[in-house]
């Protein structure tokens, strides 16, 4: 499989490197608003890639690694509402597995920070930061070169006799 | 690519997956696995001869009474499906009625307590919930949640006294006391002891609820709601191959001997 060539940091524009950071901060300034509610930080951030897609892979790369890697840590703090309403609701033990769980999101959410903290510094200066798993699946989807298909014009032909 | 992709999923998802079962094993310093059982039953025999020791908790010498909750609490062992725990009764002199679990298996009952038992079936009800308290580990969490288990396991003198002063005055939450109910019910019918008696204790208890002589009882401490703990124990039914086999002892003159 074939990739685009990637730019060098001199290459890219500071208008360009601060959208590539803004994908990092601007889940930051969510998280607040997400914590009741978790969903909301994941629709911020497929905003904040819609609105981004056109302005160059490399914004694109960053808006998409941290919208992948917001996606398992939504899901894990909507689990952790989720199990924690129930419990209260229903009455139930908060087991060794809840609390277990609650550690597991807990450290997930630390290393989604940090990791996106250091992106957002790293896109600032031009750089290309991997997040494990989620880096590589952005850079596949943002440089990969699809093969072309469905460029010749449509032709009419007269009917078959 | 795509392989090194999902190796890094794999390891991502194996290195969380060990996260998460790592502190859900772990044990947090409040949690009663952390004292082991012959910790426990060390500890709860320090207690007890604390508790013994004041007149209010002086030891009942009294043979037949004595020889009467053995065989109730034998009856009770008997049907438990597995115990770390010796069970110890002792009964002590005290026309408050009040029965309560110490740490490490022992139950102290009152004699007030067997006065306003009708039946050695209800002095069973009463013995299985506070065996439910002792294998549900209720009473060390409690302690150890209030007390931290440094303190506790410190054997400090001042310190069983003021675990004592506690333990005498125990209540626990609602949440336990249904735990210790069903419990309960399970065991009387492990028992071959009509489960449904706790439902006839309950009404009784209810009854009496303003009886000063019950202030300190833990099965009412923490203001239950009667009618829903009566509508548990008459919704529990005993398997088909249930049989009440009767306790063979005369309570009436077991109860003069007080």
């Amino acid at each position: 499989m074939e990739y685009h060539p990637i730019p060098q940091p001199e290459e890219i524009e500071v208008r360009v490197r601060e959208d590539a950071m803004g994908a990092y901060f601007m889940m930051f300034a969510t998280t607040a608003m997400g914590l009741p509610l978790p969903i909301l930080n994941l629709v911020a951030a497929v905003v904040y890639y819609y609105v981004n897609r056109d302005k160059g892979k490399f914004v694109q790369f960053h808006t998409l690694q941290s919208l992948y890697s917001q996606i398992p840590v939504t899901l894990l703090n909507s689990g952790l509402v989720a199990w924690t309403i129930v419990n209260f609701a229903k009455d139930y033990d908060f087991t060794s597995f809840y609390w277990g769980y609650l550690v597991m999101c807990g450290t997930a959410g630390l290393v989604y920070f940090i990791f996106s903290l250091v992106g957002a510094v790293k896109a600032r200066k031009g750089i290309f930061y991997y997040f494990v798993f989620f880096g590589k699946v952005a850079y596949h989807q943002v440089y990969r070169i699809r093969p072309e298909h469905g460029t010749s014009a449509a032709q009419n032909r007269p009917p078959n006799y | 690519m795509q392989r090194s992709i999902l190796r890094d999923l794999l390891i991502l998802l194996g290195v969380f997956a060990l996260i998460w079962l790592a502190a859900s094993l772990f044990h947090y310093p409040d949690d009663p696995q952390l004292l082991s059982i012959e910790k426990e039953e060390r500890l709860g025999e320090a207690y007890v001869d604390l508790i013994l020791l004041n007149p209010m908790f002086r030891e009942l010498e009294n043979e037949t009474i004595d020889s009467a909750v053995t065989i109730i609490g034998e009856r009770l062992e008997a049907g438990l499906k597995q115990s770390d725990y010796h069970y110890s009764f002792v009964v002590f002199e005290n026309k408050m009625i009040n029965a309560f679990t110490v740490p490490g298996g022992n139950i102290l009952i009152s004699t007030g307590l067997i006065a306003f038992c009708d039946s050695p079936e209800e002095l069973a009800a009463v013995m299985a919930h506070e065996m439910g308290h002792v294998e549900e580990r209720h009473v060390l969490s409690r302690l150890i949640k209030e007390l931290g288990i440094d303190i506790l396991t410190s054997g400090d003198q001042y310190v069983l006294g003021e675990v004592t002063g506690r333990l005498t005055s125990s209540s626990f939450d609602r949440k336990q006391e249904e735990e210790a109910d069903r419990f309960a019910a399970e065991l009387l019918e492990r028992s071959s002891i009509e489960p449904r008696t706790l439902a006839t204790l309950f009404r009784k208890l209810e009854k009496e609820e303003d009886n000063e002589l019950m202030k300190h009882f833990e099965i009412i401490s923490t203001h239950p709601n009667f009618s829903s703990r009566i509508k548990e124990a008459l919704l529990y039914e005993p398997g088909d191959d249930f049989e009440a086999r009767s306790m063979d002892l005369d309570w009436a003159s077991i109860k003069a001997g007080l």
